[in-house]
């Protein structure tokens, strides 16, 4: 392969390009270094000139020089910008100003969701994440009622912040859709024995939360249908109490 | 408290007190005080815009943390570009990955060479508290048990953004600063430049563990009490499974009608007899043992053990010719060399070394490529096991296995590094990890760990010192009266990862200067001819935290002048323990730790893995046909990403500063995006399932794929093609230098790209296919020159055939489920033995298998290619000079989370 077929710097400013080459054929050494030369040069200039990074545009309010003054724009604050494959140009994203677009399936940190509604905690500590969890990062406590019986709701939950891969197989497994990976990533902090073993309460954010992060997710077929299951059964043990509040209330007046 | 309106004798008017406060606290100055605070404000803003960090980055953090610096998040708007190679010329230290014992007295002393202020971010999990690596026996439980930190960066690893993120609270927290100034009795509030406090961090210490010596005493006084000893007799300890058995005479079909298994059966049995047993003794020792945690064993008896069809891989010699070949050495080399043992070929040790040359030179098929080299801790022996292929017919796979010695230290094989020098290293591996030695090894020394270790860590009775259970979960987790959080640390009595047995007493001849890691590995000249000059020789430690290692790794050279005349590589800093912690994992667990092999290809990784556990569930794990396809996108994608990053950094160790490898990241970044929207992260995709993929592909996604290979790599790899393959100084500083003939390629057992460069087309997708590599048209690229620049071209040229890979595969990506069934977490692999192998970005990736029918890996091995690669080196490098090193280093592409694992 290394037979001296390789294409040189010809094709990269087109027509213009070529003519150049034409006459830097002629001289004798160099050539590679000059050929990549002219690519920096290209992207030199480009970075100013073209695509979403134009620096006018960008910085000013027009694609003209002129406008990185005259037409000043509100400073962008936290203005996503999605890169695809047509970027060309600058290709800085300037956080915190600007930021990369947080794909739904993006994940940081598991949390714990409660229904919006009602405030009713999903998670029933079945401890099937505990138990995919690869570094062992949970650790949970079943609730007990008075009695000592087992009641289908976590008592405590921890999540070792430092001990977490962000793996997100506690949330792909989790029967209930009760774990999920929260997409925030600025967690940034100044002290970790306190602040970085989440408890319950640390965990929790509410139903609307992840509707809004995970929109897709939120209107799968899936999810949906695990959705109508728990509001059945939330409905069934509504109907249930309220007949057992209608039955019981009767002989409170006649006591009374 | 309402304020009164004041006013003061120079204002005529009255002022608005909330106007007053404003001013008083903003703009006026009242005080000496606020005139120096002015003084901090101005100072503080100075140090804040000029933070230089040091230039070492550690782990998969440290991935990001490049990328942090590269054109997408450009650190440089933060004033903080200016990487250092120096401690000296550093003031803030991004300690951006996990921390091992053995890389952990480097650290130390960069911090103590860097001049005050100084500041630490921990960045990820890993470094700030051990993170999914903490129960390793090689893991520092974070980087704050040692140096001061600053900022908390968590997430694994943390997006640029969010280092970005650490970064301004870093400043926020200068801002906060207030000068200290003895003359005007003024107290600040930062510890800096204070006579009195002796702000050196002490450098720990090799023992036979890591040892803090500030608290040297109390860890003494710990050891000699054996209360670890007393914590781990409380504890279940693993069972061990017997060596599979030869099969009864007759050909035995593949089906699991084979007799070997049986006892193996039995005898889990058997041992969890014995394990209910401990558990019963366990749970007389109040709190210790848990019910569940009664250890490997499933629940199900053992009749309904599964076993898997033997072969040691899934294109192999196969049944009759490893029959033939039995009976072929059989004969040449008297009756007994060879029996075969659940499909692979049982040698008795004394006759290894025959039937190693035999193979190589005079079998019909040359063995001459030596696949990979792993060892088994059975109950009644450890077995050394070798996978060999041929290069001039590829696909032939054979196991050869070599039994010896159960007893610690008791066992020896003789090296085959006379056969096949790719031995070398991972016959050091062996010894290091299971106690092995190897009669005739020229430097049979550790590797992984250090000199002094005191424990050979993957013998099945080695507990690491955070040891629970012999397999997750742990009992501490869920199990009733527990589920509380409880740190690691307090389970061990020494408060940290630390085990010392009860015997050691050299507890005064400890030595913080010692150089234990690199002082066995110290090059010898090798008669390496230097004419020049009348020069003296020298040895020169480049590493492990040099920014042109590729990460922790070390070099030792012998240069006489500029000239190496002898090369030592010394490893283990980024050693996390990743196969004892395998063996822990049920299978389905391991899959994230795979991503953190070789952090540049997760999806690769993910892959090999995938394809080992599949080929024992056998029909239970078919992967349908657009699973298939998305692996093989997600594949090729990654491989693209993983060169576009070797050759922009192989530029950068040459000297062409960061322009290629800028150009070349922004086509990376490109693809990590995609990585992100259909997995969710950008390097730690965690995407493979076994029988498929985790997630089907988003919407909008393949579109964005598609217009990324159809419109752009080819585009842009045209592009970097013109700008270095033709480049002058890039062709002096390459042709010719690091020359690996094409017969020392294979002797060395070098792979991949290295491999390929030195001509020789073996490439696994073709030598071996898996999934679906046999529809595909691409070429198999090779060169002749066996040097850096032919391993960059191949790099390049298999950028375009991974496209053309790519552009065939969405073409033909069909729709269908991409699972064979439910998705489930239980997973049932049948026991049995399985090697996969896929081609990395770097060449040969191997995972070895070995399963006893319960829910974790009995033995889970990596055959890595960085490591591998590695062993030539020396060769590689010999007669050129010191810069000329980097640049071959740089060619071979190592990632030092698959070297070291």
């Amino acid at each position: 392969m290394n037979d001296g077929t390789r294409r040189d710097g010809q094709g990269v400013f087109g027509p213009v390009g070529s003519a150049i080459w034409a006459v830097l054929g002629l001289w004798p050494f160099g050539r590679g270094m000059i050929a990549g030369h002219l690519i920096t040069m290209r992207r030199f200039l480009r970075t100013f000139t073209v695509g979403h990074g134009a620096t006018t545009r960008r910085r000013g309010g027009g694609d003209l020089p002129v406008d990185l003054w005259w037409r000043r724009p509100e400073h962008h604050r936290g203005s996503i910008v999605d890169q695809d494959a047509g970027t060309e140009g600058l290709f800085t994203v300037e956080y915190p100003d600007e930021r990369l677009p947080t794909r739904e399936r993006f994940r940081v940190l598991p949390m714990l969701l409660y229904d919006e509604e009602d405030g009713s905690v999903r998670c029933t500590s079945c401890n099937i994440c505990a138990k995919v969890c690869p570094p062992q990062c949970i650790w949970m406590v079943q609730a007990k009622d008075a009695r000592g019986k087992v009641v289908p709701l976590p008592e405590e939950f921890y999540i070792d912040m430092d001990v977490c891969m962000n793996c997100g197989l506690c949330a792909e497994y989790c029967p209930f859709d009760a774990i999920k990976m929260d997409q925030n990533f600025e967690l940034s902090n100044y002290e970790r024995h306190q602040s970085h073993v989440y408890s319950l309460q640390d965990l929790l954010v509410s139903s609307a939360y992840y509707a809004r992060t995970h929109p897709e997710a939120w209107a799968s077929a899936e999810e949906q249908a695990e959705r109508d299951k728990v509001a059945r059964k939330k409905e069934q043990r509504l109907r249930k109490a309220r007949e057992a509040a209608s039955l019981a209330p009767e002989p409170e007046p006649a006591g009374a | 408290m309402p304020t009164p309106p004041t006013t003061r004798p120079e204002w005529t008017i009255p002022i608005d007190p909330a106007l007053q406060a404003e001013l008083e606290k903003h703009v006026l100055v009242t005080s000496w005080d606020e005139l120096l605070g002015v003084v901090d404000t101005i100072y503080n803003w100075g140090r804040r815009s000029a933070l230089w960090p040091l230039g070492f980055g550690l782990a998969c953090c440290g991935i990001e943390m490049i990328c942090t610096a590269s054109s997408r998040f450009d650190i440089a708007r933060f004033g903080a570009e200016v990487f250092r190679g120096s401690p000296r010329q550093a003031d803030v230290m991004i300690v951006s990955g996990t921390v091992t014992k053995t890389m952990m007295p480097m650290i130390a002393r960069l911090y103590d060479q860097m001049p005050e202020p100084k500041y630490v971010i921990s960045m990820g999990a890993c470094a700030s508290g051990g993170g999914p690596f903490k129960e390793g026996y090689n893991v520092v439980s974070g980087i704050d048990k040692f140096l001061p930190v600053d900022v908390y960066v968590p997430g694994c690893p943390p997006t640029p953004q969010a280092l970005l993120n650490g970064l301004i609270a870093l400043q926020r927290k200068i801002d906060g600063e207030r000068l200290d100034i003895p003359a005007l009795g003024r107290k600040g509030n930062t510890p800096w430049y204070d006579p009195e406090v002796d702000r050196d961090i002490p450098v720990p210490v090799f023992g036979p563990d890591l040892i803090d010596v500030r608290t040297l005493e109390l860890t003494a006084e710990r050891a000699a009490a054996g209360l670890l000893d007393a914590r781990e007799a409380a504890l279940p300890r693993p069972a061990l499974i017997p060596a599979p058995r030869p099969e009864a005479p007759g050909p035995a079909p593949d089906a699991a009608a084979e007799p070997s298994p049986a006892p193996a059966a039995e005898q889990r049995a058997m041992s969890k007899i014995e394990l209910i047993r401990a558990r019963s003794r366990g749970e007389a020792v109040p709190g210790a043992s848990a019910p569940t945690s009664a250890g490997k064993p499933a629940a199900r008896p053992s009749k309904k053990l599964k076993v898997a069809p033997a072969r040691p891989s899934l294109v192999w010699l196969g049944d009759e010719g490893l029959a033939e070949l039995a009976s072929r050495l059989d004969a040449e080399l008297g009756s007994g060399t060879a029996t075969i043992v659940r499909a692979a070929l049982l040698v008795p040790a004394e006759k290894l070394l025959d039937v190693a040359f035999f193979l190589r030179d005079r079998n019909p098929i040359r063995y001459d490529y030596l696949a990979s080299l792993q060892s088994v801790h059975y109950e009644d022996c450890i077995e050394v096991n070798y996978h060999l292929d041929s290069t001039a017919r590829p696909g032939s796979l054979i196991e050869l296995r070599v039994r010896t010695a159960e007893a610690e230290g008791a066992g020896e094989v003789p090296s085959v590094i006379s056969v096949w020098p790719g031995a070398d290293f991972q016959e050091r591996e062996v010894f290091d990890m299971m106690g092995v030695r190897f009669a005739g090894h020229p430097n049979l020394t550790r590797i992984l760990m250090w000199e002094g270790f005191a424990y050979h860590p993957l013998r099945k009775d080695y507990l690491e010192p955070y040891y629970e259970a012999p397999a997750k979960v742990f009992p501490s987790r869920i199990d009733d009266g527990q589920g509380q959080h409880r740190r690691a640390e307090e389970l061990n009595p020494f408060g940290s990862n630390v085990k010392i047995p009860r015997s050691f007493s050299g507890w005064d001849r400890l030595d913080p200067a010692a150089d234990v890691k690199g002082a066995g590995r110290m090059p010898e000249g090798t008669g390496v001819d230097v004419q020049e000059l009348d020069t003296d020789q020298f040895v020169l430690s480049i590493g492990p935290q040099h920014p042109s290692t590729h990460g922790v790794f070390r070099m030792n050279l012998r240069v006489d002048g500029e000239t190496v005349v002898g090369l030592k590589p010394v490893m283990g800093y980024m050693h996390r323990n990743h196969e004892k912690i395998g063996e822990r994992n049920t299978f389905l667990m391991n899959f994230p730790f795979t991503d953190r092999l070789d952090y540049f290809t997760s999806m690769l990784n993910n892959f090999g893995y995938a394809l080992a556990v599949e080929q024992l569930m056998g029909d239970d794990a078919k992967v349908p046909e657009r699973a298939e396809y998305i692996r093989v996108i997600m594949a090729e994608l990654n491989r693209i990403a993983s060169h576009m990053w070797s050759i922009g950094f192989l530029l950068n160790d040459l000297g062409a500063f960061f322009t290629p490898a800028l150009y070349a990241i922004e086509e990376r970044e490109l693809i990590l995006d995609l990585f992100e929207w259909a997995a969710g992260s950008r390097m730690m995709c965690n995407y493979f399932r076994f029988g498929g993929v985790a997630f089907d592909l988003p919407p909008g996604w393949l579109d964005r794929c598609r217009a990324i290979v159809s419109d752009r790599l080819d585009r842009k790899i045209d592009e970097l093609d013109r700008l270095l393959s033709e480049n002058e100084i890039f062709k002096d500083r390459s042709r010719g230098v690091g020359l690996l003939s094409r017969e020392q390629a294979i002797a060395y057992s070098a792979a991949g790209p290295v491999l390929r460069a030195s001509n020789v087309p073996y490439d696994i997708r073709r030598a071996a296919p898996y999934s679906i590599y046999d529809r595909f048209d691409f070429e198999v690229v090779t060169g002749t020159g066996c040097d850096v620049y032919d391993r960059y071209y191949v790099r390049l040229l298999e950028m375009r055939e991974s496209v053309r890979i790519l552009k065939q595969a969405l073409r033909d990506l069909p729709e269908g489920p991409i699972l064979p069934g439910k998705k489930s977490y239980q997973i049932k692999v049948p026991a049995g033995e399985a090697y996969s192998r896929v081609e990395n970005a770097k060449g040969e990736l191997g995972f070895y298998v070995v399963a006893d029918g319960g829910p974790t890996a009995y033995r889970y091995h990596v055959r890595s290619p960085s490591f591998i690669n590695l062993t030539a080196l020396e060769t590689m490098c010999l007669g050129h000079t010191v810069a000329d090193v980097v640049g071959i280093l740089g060619s071979l592409d190592i990632v030092l989370g698959e070297v070291d694992r």
